[in-house]
């Protein structure tokens, strides 16, 4: 992991509907050193959150109770905000322009998450 | 006298025969006082090649040449110098006016094509002749004698009446469509035409040496018959020669010696037979049917007969042949066409500029217009233009590369409705190799297509679901197996925690995931408390919460009773919960968990992921705010939210 970009002090924006999962996913990022500034479990909460929380990255629900959260994509990616999607689906339904932005799928570990995020977070520093 | 000696020096058989004839017996008398006109007739006569005879005197005595010699038959050379009626007595009912009127008249007569019912072999035969009566005029200018030349014609009128026959038999026969009516019309037409009193068609099956009968006419004289009737039925020469093709006749059973055994003339006679005529009909030099004629009285059978039965057999063959082909033809055209008509399958065909040449009503219903307004239109105007190119392409590969094509192609239907057609196609070839269009079974696979995409939808949403199932209990058991527990500890919580969420599912699915009453959630969650009774006091409105709302309520009732068991009041005999609930205006919804009789409450240090859970959870997904508070006399959880209006 030495040649991953640290994730230390990351302040995370999650974006997840279920609840065990979301605590889950907070457990596990504090676990690697990121701190949740903001949570939504809604399409219209992250859209708010995205335009008004402060955080360095986004882990991003693709589908919240059956929602497609792409608005929310959109609006990050025009923001210059590194995110990532999480997803029970697989990348099923993602749109092309999506392409190159990571997809972890649900359930995650550890590993794949932190790996995950340093991969977003180093893409958004060299671009 | 010169002319005489001259005259009988002739070296014909007839001449020789005149002359050692003993005359000086007859009226005739001996030839050297023969008159002149006698004379001079009977030297044109006996010089003549071509067949002439003379009557002489008023008895009609009979002189003939050589040429003539053969036209009686067996009487002759008896007949030389007999009087005309001993000569003729089978014919002489028609002979005898025709020599009176030319001895009363003094002219000539001639005749052309006369029957004359000769029975020169024991038996009526019919013979046709040309022939002339000319008057000799005696020394006194009477007429002395009759002068006649004639000739049988009898073959050549029955080749013309044969042809003639055979052509009305063949155009009668070629008209009509089934083996019934060509057997029944054709026995009919030759068995009056031949005179016979029975006559029968048969097939004779390969090895089976005898004639399986398939129609018999018969005329009053003989009752028709039916059946298989073996070769050896009409004795061993009979079999003999059907083996070998040819026909055979009897022209008298009882005096015919190749029937000579007992068992075949019993056979006869049990059919009332005493003449018979049998003509096969031969392929491969085999005996594949025969025609047979029968007659209860002896009948002489004559090569016309023989040859005019095989023309019919061998006709009535070639007809039967085209009448079963025909009839088979016909019957498979109507089963094609019934699984035409009838196939829930769209067939249709088309020529090779794709222009609709015939449809079946499957495809009529499905395209929503009458047949007849679906031919002779393009394939391009019922499909859009880039499916024509599609259909053009197949084709071109058809006729390229033969074989069958199979694709899609959406169809435009009337009212605009487009339908998926699944299409196989293949060339419709003639007789010589030649594409000549193509034919085409398609089904509707519309609701198959729209079947598939939502059967790939759900799997992708069950999918989803198990992901997050998963996804789920791995958050369960990360949070179940921290804090300090122990691993048995930890196992308890865990299985707790999965057996909740399992119960959630259930409730779900009971509820066919429409949602649960709270009522229901409540009992759920506190069943294992509820004896003794009183420890669970439980009161509400009816309320039905949405599947969503239902599991997370299910879920947080289910913390707060391990909770209650474990730290709280249900931890003491003596203690009690009591739950209430209610629904406001506006949907508002309440609901309170209030301990009782437990021991004295401390606020937890660090909240578990329990109580954090059931806060998180039930303001997600109830859409309200969640308060737990531990004053000392036992913990009180309250929820207040705004229920959305039912679906």
């Amino acid at each position: 992991m030495s040649d991953q970009t640290p994730v230390a002090g990351l302040r995370v924006l999650l974006v997840e509907d279920e609840v065990v999962i979301a605590m889950t996913a907070e457990d596990m990022l504090e676990e690697i050193g990121c701190r949740v500034s903001a949570q939504a479990s809604t399409l219209s909460e992250a859209m708010e959150q995205a335009d008004n929380a402060d955080f360095d990255l986004a882990l991003l629900d693709i589908n919240l109770h059956g929602v497609m959260s792409i608005p929310v994509a959109h609006k990050l990616r025009d923001a210059g905000k590194p995110f990532i999607f999480t997803t029970g689906y697989g990348a099923i339904g993602l749109d092309d322009a999506f392409g190159d932005i990571a997809v972890v799928t649900k359930p995650y570990t550890m590993r794949t998450l932190s790996s995950a995020i340093s991969e977003a977070v180093r893409g958004i520093a060299r671009g | 006298m010169p002319e005489f000696r001259a005259l009988l020096s002739n070296e014909s058989e007839m001449a020789q025969r005149i002359r050692a004839h003993d005359w000086a017996a007859t009226p005739l008398r001996a030839p050297q006082a023969w008159p002149q006109s006698l004379r001079s007739a009977l030297s044109i006569c006996l010089n003549s090649s071509f067949p002439t005879a003379i009557y002489w005197g008023p008895e009609l005595r009979l002189l003939y040449n050589d040429a003539w010699a053969f036209i009686p038959g067996p009487r002759h050379p008896d007949a030389l110098g007999k009087r005309a009626d001993e000569v003729w007595p089978d014919i002489w009912h028609v002979i005898e006016p025709q020599f009176q009127s030319v001895f009363a008249t003094g002219r000539g007569f001639a005749t052309r094509q006369e029957m004359l019912p000769m029975q020169r072999h024991g038996m009526p035969e019919e013979t046709y002749w040309d022939y002339s009566f000319t008057p000799i005029a005696g020394e006194g200018g009477e007429v002395a004698g009759i002068f006649n030349q004639g000739q049988d014609i009898t073959a050549r009128v029955l080749i013309e009446r044969r042809s003639r026959l055979m052509l009305a038999f063949s155009d009668q026969l070629r008209t009509l469509d089934t083996p019934g009516e060509v057997l029944a019309s054709g026995l009919e037409l030759a068995g009056s035409h031949l005179g016979v009193e029975r006559l029968f068609y048969g097939n004779a099956p390969p090895e089976s040496e005898a004639i399986r009968i398939e129609a018999c006419w018969s005329d009053k004289a003989l009752a028709p018959i039916a059946g298989c009737i073996p070769f050896s039925t009409f004795g061993e020469d009979a079999q003999e020669a059907l083996r070998r093709g040819e026909s055979f006749a009897v022209a008298d059973v009882e005096s015919d010696d190749r029937i000579r055994t007992a068992s075949v003339r019993d056979h006869l006679a049990e059919m009332e037979t005493r003449a018979l005529l049998l003509a096969p009909v031969t392929r491969n030099g085999t005996c594949v049917a025969a025609l047979v004629a029968q007659q209860h009285t002896p009948r002489l059978w004559t090569s016309h007969d023989h040859y005019l039965l095989r023309s019919i057999a061998g006709r009535l063959w070639h007809e039967l042949s085209r009448a079963r082909s025909n009839m088979a033809l016909r019957e498979s055209e109507r089963r094609h066409r019934l699984i035409f008509e009838q196939a829930r399958d769209i067939i249709f065909t088309a020529d090779l500029d794709q222009r609709i040449s015939a449809c079946n009503p499957a495809a009529a219903d499905a395209i929503g217009l009458p047949a007849n307004q679906i031919i002779g239109r393009s394939i391009g105007e019922f499909i859009p233009a880039e499916e024509f190119h599609k259909t053009t392409a197949m084709l071109q590969q058809k006729l390229s590369e033969g074989g069958m094509t199979r694709y899609e192609v959406s169809v435009c239907t009337t009212g605009g409705r487009v339908r998926q057609w699944d299409i196989n196609s293949a060339l419709t070839i003639d007789l010589d190799g030649n594409p000549i269009g193509l034919h085409a079974v398609a089904r509707d696979v519309t609701e198959q297509r729209a079947f598939d995409e939502q059967q790939q939808l759900l799997i992708n949403e069950l999918n989803h679901r198990v992901k997050n199932t998963l996804a789920l209990v791995q958050g369960l058991a990360l949070q179940s197996f921290k804090q300090g527990r122990t691993i048995k500890e930890g196992q308890e919580v865990f299985q707790a925690r999965l057996g909740m969420l399992a119960a959630g599912h259930d409730l779900l699915t009971k509820e066919k995931w429409e949602g649960a009453t709270v009522a229901a959630l409540v009992a759920d969650a506190t069943a294992a408390y509820a004896d003794p009774p009183g420890r669970v006091l439980a009161h509400g409105d009816a309320v039905v919460l949405t599947p969503q709302a239902a599991i997370s309520l299910g879920m947080a009732l289910h913390e707060l009773g391990t909770n209650a068991a474990k730290y709280g009041a249900l931890s003491r005999p003596e203690g009690r919960v009591t739950i209430n609930w209610a629904l406001g205006q506006n949907r508002s919804f309440s609901f309170w968990w209030q301990e009782a009789g437990g021991p004295a409450v401390q606020p937890p240090t660090r909240q578990g992921f329990g109580l954090r859970m059931i806060e998180r959870a039930l303001a997600n997904d109830l859409n309200g705010d969640v308060s737990i508070d531990f004053p000392n006399d036992g913990l009180v959880c309250r929820i207040t939210a705004a229920l959305p209006e039912p679906s």
